[in-house]
């Protein structure tokens, strides 16, 4: 394996990449503190809005399950910074297929939840694959983009991308999960930028994609319809449409500057957040916590996110680079589209607060991704790899 | 090889740069509009917040009660059913099917009810909406309770809801209640009304609304989104409206249209008013308008058809014909042709009138008496209701000396008895009445007044039309010895407690500039037509005075919409009676009976059938000897 006449080494075998202890102090230290401090944040949320919970039943069981979920996480973590990452990329081909098959078996026997199918148990536990999903295709496509860093000028390049992205991207939208979906495509784009492909290519690529709008504006269900355009104008259709956004407006601004206090919020605890612990978990923060813990948050995140691209500006090879590029770009982009659905600057899509909204899937999948990103940095120093 | 020698061909710094930079004004943008949110808007969105979260539920107030001068009830509330809609637990395509079933069941048009809801989505789903109009069987409310599943959203309410004990007895005075209008809301709603509010729409129910009315208690209560209640933060317990005591007896009223409603029974006549008075403050002990209308079925949801017969019925009985209703007064208002002579001194108690024919001509017109009665002082002329005699004190004549008073003065003393205008009765739709003079004939009509119009206006005939009340009140006020009193049902008001909060006091409205030996002579001359005159009772031991009144009014054929006789004529008795048997101003009962299109019968000297009623009534009352105690003191 060699790309412009560097070989890429790593270790023979997932087991013999020894002695890792030397490589701990490569360890990017900004990285496991925004990600240990994120973790501790999103268990405070997670106390705080479910509380006073009266529907959800016992409050405690959300905290527990998240406590459980972040030792898991952690766990998760350690193991995948264990092994050399480039092994993931060995086993490109294998994640890909695994990937594919669980998202189209996730369709055949899924859960039905909230009228979309995402979910499949193994073990008593409900996982919900697109999370995982979403950490493979970073996989795939930094594998994919680091064999080709030198034809990266091809648009044959872009469109094998696309054609390696698309049965994923189907099956996730076909569960129905626009959000998830769409979190594809900004991990496509943001990879595909940051791995050398031409900006004309990418645009002319967004022009397609407005230019076929109102195709796909066709293929979208009423309901998906409705929940786009509602932040437009939430009060056109107040009890409706626009309930979530008004209600996520009202929680947000009622925090004002230091919050109400922990679990003192009142739009969640009564339902009038919908969705209180996913979705719309950031109204629920900024009722409690206020702009402060808002910003917080927010200063958390940007911690992660350039630690994340300094993982990447300095890793040892394209594919490092190309996870770390696709991990921040997955990162970045629910993050965004998240709180900018919740403050009704973007449309509704279902995507979830990294860390911070719950859920076991998403929180293992990020861990994983953190894993990969501290084994690129732990072993961006070359000339230590035997 | 060191990593620092390794050419990076694949990290592209600038496109880091540009990724970072791109992310970093999305945050800066979020932040911004974090600030504006919570930090520009911040009180704004919390007091959202409050409303989203605290409710002001009303709390019903019961609705004051009515009962007689002796605590015996007339209104009550009793416990009824509620239909409403919460919007958001029907499901839109469950909609017109729900509506259309329970519309059936409530008596509603599909169409009102779909659009009630409709109205209720736009303004709050989650408030539920009344729907019915009207109480809804018990039977109805249980079949919606137990088969929820086929009614999504439907809810049943207790609400309490008025009864009218007797109906028709006092449908005319107390009228009933209805749902506040959206017109009348607008104006109402700063004094507390609510849009599913009840407010009186006609009689006391209308005129009292102020007492009768009940102040909204207000709980406020934490809710969640699906409006489920979570605590009650605090309560102001609702205040019920006052009870309003009336100056009616119960008894005399009973007495009165068993009477009358006898009498209709037998078509003797087709309407009958009755009311009586206490002379001596203005209290109105009975008011009967028969037919009247059961007012239960208004408060209960009265169908168009229901009210198109109600409206079509030419015997008016939505009206409370003792104040709502004009009539020739007949021979009673010679009482007003003699108190104008006596006090403009044209006559006295010893002018006489030589009626030697029952026919009299003037400018080539007849004008009859009943018979020619022979000489005639003011008692007898009085007694006999000679209209001659009375023809003679008003316009002169060849069979007096005397020099007629003349229309104006007639008029003038007419006003001041009250005729013409509203008493001032504490009842809405209270006639004025005609008090002719010449300047209102030629206004009015455009002709002048002849000396045909006197004739006609001295026995009450012509243009003078008068309301039953105007009667009673202008002999009661001959009987207190000249007082004229505004007339009033209300006695006191009550609150929950039985604490008197409010007690109407005596209202005069004018003092009778007339010489009290006049009074005198005239409450004389009414005794006189009992005793020996018009009115004979057999066997009566109580000093009853009066006066009769006859008037013709128009056709004796045919008949009317309920199928009944038309028989021509109208019968009055107007009676007082005084304590002992003299002519003090003793009075504490006045009563007019009305007799509408009843027969003249066979012979003019017959007894009218008013009079007959009155002795009957009087008797029951008061005891055959008078050992009966009046209910006119509480």
């Amino acid at each position: 394996m060699s790309v412009g006449g560097i070989s890429l080494q790593r270790a023979a075998s997932p087991l013999h990449d020894n002695p890792t202890f030397r490589r701990l102090d490569l360890v990017d230290p900004y990285l496991l503190v925004a990600t240990l401090l994120l973790m501790a944040y999103g268990l405070v949320i997670t106390y705080s809005t479910s509380y006073e919970d009266l529907a959800a039943g016992d409050p405690i069981q959300f905290i527990v399950r998240g406590a459980i979920f972040t030792a898991l996480g952690i766990v998760t973590m350690l193991a995948v910074a264990y092994f050399d990452y480039a092994w993931f990329g060995t086993f490109a081909p294998v994640f890909y297929l695994l990937t594919i098959g669980l998202l189209a078996l996730v369709l055949v026997i899924g859960h039905n939840v909230l009228g979309g199918q995402r979910w499949i148990t193994v073990a008593g536990q409900k996982f919900q694959v697109s999370e995982f999903a979403k950490i493979f295709m970073i996989v795939v496509l930094a594998k994919y983009f680091a064999d080709r860093q030198g034809r990266m000028a091809s648009p044959l390049v872009l469109g094998g991308a696309l054609l390696l992205l698309a049965p994923a991207f189907a099956l996730v939208y076909r569960q129905p999960d626009l959000g998830t979906s769409l979190v594809f495509v900004g991990i496509f784009f943001g990879m595909a930028y940051l791995a050398g492909a031409r900006p004309w290519q990418l645009a002319s690529l967004v022009a397609a994609g407005l230019a076929g709008f109102p195709l796909i504006w066709g293929i979208l269900q009423g309901y998906q319809k409705a929940r786009l355009t509602a932040f437009l104008d939430p009060y056109a259709d107040p009890q409706g449409a626009g309930w979530n956004i008004i209600q996520s407006l009202i929680a947000i601004g009622s925090g004002q500057a230091t919050g109400k206090g922990l679990t003192a919020g009142t739009q969640s605890p009564l339902g009038y957040l919908p969705i209180a612990e996913s979705d719309f978990v950031f109204a629920g923060l900024a009722e409690d916590l206020g702009f402060v813990g808002a910003v917080i948050l927010f200063a958390l995140f940007a911690v992660l996110l350039i630690a994340t691209l300094r993982i990447g500006f300095r890793a040892r090879d394209p594919f490092g680079t190309l996870v770390a590029a696709g991990v921040f770009s997955m990162l970045a982009f629910q993050l965004v589209v998240n709180i900018g659905m919740a403050m009704s600057l973007m449309p509704v899509t279902g995507i979830p607060l990294p860390f911070i909204s719950h859920g076991g899937s998403s929180l293992l999948s990020i861990c994983m991704a953190l894993g990969l990103l501290q084994s690129i940095s732990m072993r961006r120093d070359a000339s230590r790899l035997r | 090889m060191k990593t620092g020698e390794r050419p990076r061909a694949f990290v592209r710094p600038y496109r880091f740069v540009a990724v970072g930079s791109i992310f970093a004004i999305l945050l800066g943008v979020l932040t911004v509009r974090l600030w504006d949110l919570q930090l520009v808007q911040g009180q704004h969105y919390r007091s959202l917040a409050e409303d989203n979260r605290l409710l002001r539920l009303p709390v019903a107030a019961d609705r004051g009660i009515v009962v007689d001068r002796n605590g015996t009830v007339l209104v009550r509330n009793i416990p009824g059913f509620a239909v409403s809609i919460v919007p958001i637990d029907l499901p839109k395509g469950r909609e017109t099917d729900v509506a259309v079933r329970i519309a059936s069941l409530i008596g509603r048009d599909a169409v009102d009810v779909l659009k009630a809801i409709a109205d209720q989505r736009v303004r709050n789903p989650y408030e539920p909406t009344k729907i019915s109009t009207k109480p809804i069987p018990r039977e109805v409310a249980l079949l919606l309770t137990e088969r929820a599943d086929a009614y999504p959203g439907v809810r049943i309410d207790a609400e309490s809801i008025r009864q009218y004990v007797d109906g028709p007895l006092y449908s005319p005075l107390v009228g009933y209640t209805g749902p506040v209008t959206e017109d009348e809301l607008a104006k109402l709603r700063e004094q507390g009304y609510l849009p599913t509010d009840q407010i009186g729409r006609t009689g006391l129910e209308w005129e009292y609304e102020q007492y009768l009315r009940g102040t909204y208690g207000w709980r406020e209560i934490e809710r969640d989104a699906s409006q489920r209640e979570i605590k009650t933060l605090a309560q102001t317990p609702p205040k019920a409206g006052g009870n309003v005591v009336l100056t009616i007896d119960d008894r005399l009223q009973k007495i009165l249209a068993t009477e009358l409603e006898a009498g209709v029974a037998k078509d003797a006549f087709t309407q009958g008013v009755a009311v009586a008075m206490n002379p001596q403050n203005g209290e109105i002990l009975a008011m009967v308008s028969t037919p009247a209308y059961d007012n239960n079925v208004f408060v209960k949801g009265i169908t168009q058809k229901e009210l198109d017969a109600l409206n079509k019925d030419d015997r008016h009985p939505l009206v409370n014909k003792a104040v709502g209703e004009i009539y020739p007064p007949g021979s009673t208002f010679k009482m007003v042709t003699g108190l104008s002579a006596l006090t403009a001194g044209t006559a006295t108690r010893n002018t006489i009138v030589n009626v030697t024919s029952n026919v009299i001509s003037v400018s080539g017109f007849n004008f009859y008496d009943w018979r020619a009665h022979g000489t005639l002082d003011f008692v007898h002329g009085f007694a006999h209701s000679s209209d001659i005699y009375f023809y003679s004190l008003a316009g002169g004549s060849a069979m007096s000396s005397v020099q007629g008073v003349g229309p104006e003065a007639i008029s003038k003393y007419g006003h001041m008895l009250g005729f013409g205008q509203p008493t001032g009765i504490d009842l809405p739709g209270e006639a004025a009445g005609i008090m002719p003079d010449p300047a209102w004939k030629e206004q009015a009509i455009g002709e002048a007044w002849t000396i045909g119009n006197t004739y006609h206006e001295a026995i009450g005939q012509g243009y003078v039309a008068v309301t039953p009340l105007q009667l009673v009140n202008a002999y009661a006020s001959v009987a207190n010895g000249g007082t004229v009193f505004v007339p009033h049902l209300l006695k006191e008001v009550q609150d929950a407690q039985g604490h008197v909060t409010f007690t109407k006091t005596p209202e005069v409205a004018r003092k009778l500039e007339m010489k009290p030996e006049d009074l005198r002579l005239i409450r004389e001359a009414a005794r006189t037509v009992v005793t020996i005159g018009h009115a004979y009772m057999p066997g009566l031991k109580l000093p009853i005075a009066g006066k009769t009144g006859t008037a013709e009014f128009g056709s004796s054929n045919g008949k009317d919409s309920a199928g009944r006789n038309l028989l021509g004529f109208h019968n009055w008795f107007v009676s007082f009676m005084p304590k002992q048997d003299n002519s003090d101003p003793t009075a504490e009962i006045a009563m007019v009976i009305f007799t509408f299109n009843s027969s003249k019968s066979v012979c003019d000297s017959c007894i009218n059938p008013a009079v007959t009623m009155t002795q009957k009534v009087y008797e029951a009352y008061l005891g055959v000897d008078g050992t009966k105690k009046a209910q006119t003191t509480p």
